[in-house]
């Protein structure tokens, strides 16, 4: 049987300082409109619900913090300003602070970005004639990397965790 | 006016089309464009991981504006143009944020400026250019074009930041594209997602909503879509064929960027303006266009 985690609901809450979660009173206005709900189940009132209740740990290890599409339909349209939005990224980064599983994707990202500045690298475009271009032959200018200074205070920041 | 451009990753790295018609088209209309010192990453891929390492990717790129002595900065992504909006209003509520972020932005020589106004292709052109201006401006004028448009999510949601239009109605990406002679329609799926967030992770999920809104499109019979963020167009365009399997219909709807489409009623070449890189039939909608 799931218990509460009040420790894990209070680094969630934490994170969250201008959030109302314990304001919300289940109008499922985020819910109904949520991008996610048809293809891939995400519920966010079931989010705050669980959050509010304690149910931290659980949420932070399962895959339906990760279905968010980012639309931030229920933080426009939440009137109590709980912000399911908000409440699944702080919950995404709990489970990136716990070395849990975080989509590949994602750290692929942030470390691409310590050895570049850029989360994706150049790509050759190829197009419907089957002609192959690049940032060189379209005569664009060249991308200029952040200078050295960047990597050493942005590794400092990753390794913080978010403290 | 003169103003900072922050590109942000994927438009740099695969949208050339967003850049080539950006740079091509604002200096038309008396918008000179100044590139940043470096090129980085806005910080968007890394809240999903740290929030704070987020914000001070998008706190840098403020700063790096602040360099250039310059106090306006054009972000064409709507991802980008959220993430660097929501990490300034959180420097603004937030002054234990504001020093600890000052603090490191100082180890790299930078400094941050509260007072960089941040625009996107959208509002620029609407609030700043003016449709007047565009209209006078437009050499050949579109006549008998209908299209749809897609503002995306991010520029508009949510209300509490600035945002660039109505979070519920947006008109301003509409009437830019009226002030070219093309009619827009509204359609009910006009503020549904394109589903970009969800590659990381959700590929099928992400390809059946971008091919959800197309097929929606197709059925109500228009010469294209309009979009203005390189996320929306790498679903609606690059991947629309990856689409087609996701929602099992054949997919054929030509997709633009405004840019790209303000750029031809300026009489700019097709090419620069990066024509030949949308993966979409884009030719039957020229061909009808310029006829």
């Amino acid at each position: 049987m799931a218990k509460p985690n009040l420790e894990s609901r209070g680094k969630i809450l934490a994170k969250l300082s201008e959030i109302e979660l314990v304001n919300c009173f289940q109008c499922l206005k985020c819910t109904s409109g949520c991008t996610s709900l048809k293809l891939l189940e995400l519920k966010p009132h079931e989010i705050i619900k669980l959050v509010n209740l304690g149910f931290v740990d659980e949420l932070a290890s399962s895959d339906i913090i990760w279905t968010c599409a980012t639309c931030l339909k229920c933080v426009q349209r939440c009137p109590q300003k709980a912000s399911p939005y908000h409440v699944i990224i702080a919950l995404r980064n709990l489970t990136a602070e716990r070395e849990a599983k975080v989509p590949e994707e994602y750290l692929k990202a942030v470390s691409q970005i310590l050895e570049t500045g850029l989360a994706e690298t150049t790509q050759k475009v190829v197009t419907k004639k089957m002609e192959t271009f690049d940032r060189e032959s379209l005569k664009l200018p060249k991308i200029n990397p952040p200078k050295e200074s960047f990597q050493s205070t942005f590794l400092k920041i990753l390794e913080e965790k978010g403290e | 006016m003169r103003t900072g451009v922050f590109w942000g990753c994927r438009i740099l790295t695969s949208q050339y089309a967003y850049e080539l018609s950006v740079r091509q088209v604002f200096p038309k209309l008396g918008v000179r464009l100044v590139d940043l010192r470096e090129a980085t990453c806005c910080g968007d891929p890394v809240k999903s991981v740290n929030i704070f390492a987020a914000d001070y990717l998008a706190v840098r790129a403020l700063a790096l504006v602040n360099l250039t002595g310059l106090t306006d900065l054009l972000v064409p992504c709507n991802r980008c143009h959220f993430t660097i909006s929501e990490a300034k209003n959180r420097m603004e509520m937030n002054g234990k944020l504001r020093l600890k972020m000052s603090k490191l932005l100082n180890e790299e020589g930078l400094e941050y400026s509260p007072n960089i106004k941040i625009w996107h292709v959208i509002d620029l052109l609407h609030d700043v250019v003016g449709l007047e201006k565009i209209k006078e401006t437009v050499k050949k004028p579109f006549k008998g074009l209908k299209l749809a448009s897609h503002v995306g999510c991010q520029i508009i949601r949510y209300s509490d930041l600035e945002r660039v239009d109505d979070a519920e109605n947006p008109r301003k990406l509409d009437e830019l594209i009226g002030a070219l002679g093309a009619e827009t329609v509204d359609y009910a799926e006009k503020l549904d997602c394109c589903g970009a967030a969800l590659m990381y992770g959700n590929s099928d999920s992400a390809l059946s909503l971008a091919g959800s809104k197309i097929k929606a499109l197709q059925n109500l019979v228009v010469d294209g879509l309009v979009v203005s963020c390189p996320a929306c167009q790498s679903m609606f365009d690059s991947k629309q064929k990856d689409a087609e399997t996701a929602v099992g219909a054949k997919l054929n709807l030509p997709v633009v960027y405004y840019t790209q489409l303000l750029g031809l009623a300026l009489d700019i070449k097709e090419e620069k303006l990066g024509l030949h890189l949308n993966q979409s039939p884009v030719n039957n909608f020229l061909t009808k266009t310029l006829a």
